[in-house]
């Protein structure tokens, strides 16, 4: 890859370049939502950001000005600023708890790449929305490559953030988009992406692949427990993702220091979630059978159905109940559930089938052959192949298992050992 | 400046002056609809293909990226498309265009920066009146940026619009070629059309006329369209996943420079 000597610079200081990667933190809410608590307390919270080994911050303009002192010093966070400004997080009937909300989504571009230069940033950051309409699209494509243009002039390295967002993504779509966003974003004149995680190890190393330019996984939501967004961006890195640029996660963490700790140790560090947060899979629940609690009732089927199929195919369940009929007795049923054996993981030659550092089982389809082992492996008949000849098994639902949750005669519970750490919701 | 030097020179970093014939790829539908089938792996397709072609066309963030692929005296020239469409964007696409737009993604100093020998505009017929006078103006004030500039403009006709038919595509391809000889083009890249269009331009045309082809053509077809006065062919992505593909273009390139 060649960009000026400018951009090249910029970027050593934000990717490390020992490993090429970088953990970045958001910390622009401020600008385009609600003064919530982690806005509020903001000078703090990127003290401990600071503190916790951050490679770059994205903040907004005035941010940069009010708060330059977290960027002095060699080993400080390369400042990122954020040059646009939308209305996204305001928009629409499900954000009505916000303070105004609005109607008509807008997006504009607030800061040109040389005032950006001229305060010390490392790089500027701008939205690409796609999937709301043609005409905004158009908008967001030429305000794109305006940045692209006037970022070549002065060697400022441009990250673009492709979102799909609006009335024609669907979850049918939406991986799609993303994925040629990525690329449509690298072609404008991105030498970096800040994108979400396609949800999928395949799917996202496609994206990467294809973007050709190093690609951030953005966190998203906060999520409930630490894990989860850990779980992200480790499964972000191992698709090929460069690192990551969490905002809520970290912003809202209880402790902010620590959580952007943990992403480092994650990212550069090669350290597992589990090594990270001090728990082992070996304490992690499996699912157990209650045989006599069983009412045959076949929720459990149904409900492992809804999570894992979007076609709703009534024969993918990974568990079944067993019934057996005796004459003059009342029918019996049983559970058949993944008591996490192991044997599949044993008998797949390529390591596509894994226990993964959540405690469940999981599926590199990059290395699956679909050479069926793991369904000859399995002594409960529970791993099956779909129609493609990708393995079916139990995964937990990653770890918060809906045959679980809807059985409500706890037919099926989560053996929690002692001293492990609650995982499941 | 009014000197065509500039110019003169930068067209023959794709137009081989020995015969006045060019084979050139384009590598920019990914900015419209993501990565083609051959084009995933951007760097690895250059490295491919730019020994055999005269000029490959890239979007300005590929060329910036992977400008010491293309260039030089042994590999193809890096020419620079200029804007972006969705109108390629059909229902097999996942987010299919409702409504076609166009916007500018470059301009000539910022091509000439990338050291691009050319630039390359698209206009698009047949999709209204407001998005055609707007393609007209954006393409004659790039003409006019050119011109001062000494860069070669190279404008892409494209009537792909709904209010194009089999009756008046030929006529579209002429009506194109017309417009955007006026608005300053100095060579124009047209779709593949019949014979006698390919005369007609062919004669009446003083520039150099590239066909747009999305397959490769035969000996006896590259040997017609030549003697038509078309001045070379422009090969689109789709021809990238054909198996045996160097050896096809190594055959090409001998047929079209021969």
């Amino acid at each position: 890859m060649t960009v000026s000597s400018g951009k090249t610079t910029r970027l050593n200081r934000l990717f490390n370049p020992k490993d090429g990667r970088a953990v970045c933190v958001a910390a622009d809410h401020g600008w385009m939502s609600d003064p919530t608590p982690n806005v509020l307390e903001l000078k703090r919270i990127l003290g401990q950001v600071v503190l916790g080994g951050a490679d770059g911050i994205l903040v907004s303009f005035g941010t940069a000005l009010r708060m330059s002192q977290f960027f002095e010093g060699k080993n400080s966070p390369a400042l990122l600023i954020r040059a646009d400004w939308m209305n996204m997080p305001r928009l629409g009937g499900s954000n009505l708890s916000n303070i105004l909300p609005v109607v008509n989504f807008k997006k504009k571009a607030t800061s040109c790449a040389k005032d950006a230069l001229l305060v010390g940033a490392s790089a500027i950051t701008i939205y690409y929305f796609i999937g709301y309409s043609d005409e905004f699209e158009a908008i967001n494509i030429e305000q794109a490559a305006c940045f692209a243009k006037e970022c070549r002039k002065i060697g400022l390295p441009l990250i673009i953030e492709p979102m799909a967002v609006g009335g024609m993504v669907t979850g049918v779509n939406v991986t799609e988009i993303l994925i040629a966003s990525g690329r449509i974003a690298a072609e404008i004149g991105a030498d970096a992406l800040k994108i979400p995680y396609t949800n999928d190890v395949k799917t996202f190393k496609k994206l990467v692949d294809e973007a050709g330019v190093p690609v951030l996984v953005l966190g998203g939501a906060k999520s409930d427990d630490p894990r989860d967004a850990l779980e992200l961006a480790d499964e972000a890195l191992r698709a090929g993702a460069s690192g990551t640029v969490f905002g809520r996660n970290v912003t809202k963490a209880q402790d902010p220091r620590k959580m952007v700790e943990d992403i480092c140790a994650l990212v550069h560090g090669g350290m597992s979630i589990d090594e990270i947060l001090g728990t082992g899979i070996k304490k992690r629940g499996r699912l157990r059978p209650v045989a006599v609690n069983c009412t045959g009732c076949q929720l459990c089927e149904i409900a492992c159905v809804h999570y894992h199929s979007t076609d709703f195919d009534q024969s993918s369940h990974r568990l079944r109940i067993e019934y057996k009929f005796r004459p003059n007795e009342p029918r019996i049923s049983k559970p058949i559930v993944c008591p996490l054996c192991e044997k599949c993981v044993d008998a797949c030659k390529e390591e596509a089938l894994t226990l993964g550092s959540g405690g469940y089982l999981v599926l590199d389809q990059s290395r699956c052959n679909s050479c069926g082992d793991c369904v000859t492996a399995c002594p409960l008949d529970l791993v099956m192949c779909d129609r493609q000849g990708i393995p079916l098994f139990c995964d937990m639902c990653e770890g918060d298992p809906q045959c679980v949750l809807w059985c409500k005669p706890h037919a099926i519970v989560l053996t929690q050992p002692k001293g492990a750490e609650k995982h499941v919701s | 400046m009014s000197s065509n030097v500039g110019k003169n020179i930068r067209m023959s970093d794709f137009i081989d002056s020995r015969d006045n014939r060019c084979l050139m790829l384009d590598l920019t539908l990914a900015s419209s609809v993501g990565a083609q089938p051959g084009t995933e792996n951007i760097s690895e397709t250059l490295g491919r293909c730019n020994a055999v072609f005269d000029g490959i066309i890239l979007n300005p963030g590929q060329l910036e990226h992977h400008a010491e692929l293309v260039g030089g005296k042994m590999r193809a020239a890096p020419l620079v498309r200029i804007d972006w469409t969705n109108a390629y964007r059909d229902k097999d696409f996942c987010l299919p265009a409702s409504t076609v737009t166009r916007v500018t993604l470059s301009d000539g100093e910022d091509a000439l920066g990338l050291g691009a020998s050319a630039v390359v505009a698209t206009f698009l017929l047949g999709f209204g009146e407001d998005p055609e006078s707007e393609n007209i103006r954006s393409i004659s004030l790039l003409a006019r940026e050119c011109y001062r500039l000494s860069l070669p403009l190279l404008v892409d006709v494209r009537p792909i619009g709904g209010r194009i038919s089999s009756d008046n595509y030929m006529g579209s391809i002429k009506l194109g070629t017309s417009f955007m000889m006026e608005a300053g083009a100095d060579a124009l890249i047209l779709p593949d059309c019949d014979a006698e269009t390919c005369a007609l331009i062919g004669k009446w045309a003083s520039i150099p006329v590239m066909l747009r082809l999305d397959e490769i053509p035969t000996g006896e077809k590259i040997e017609q369209l030549f003697n038509l006065g078309m001045s070379g062919i422009v090969l689109s992505e789709k021809i990238l996943p054909a198996s045996g593909i160097e050896e096809k273009l190594t055959s090409l390139k001998q047929l079209v420079h021969c």
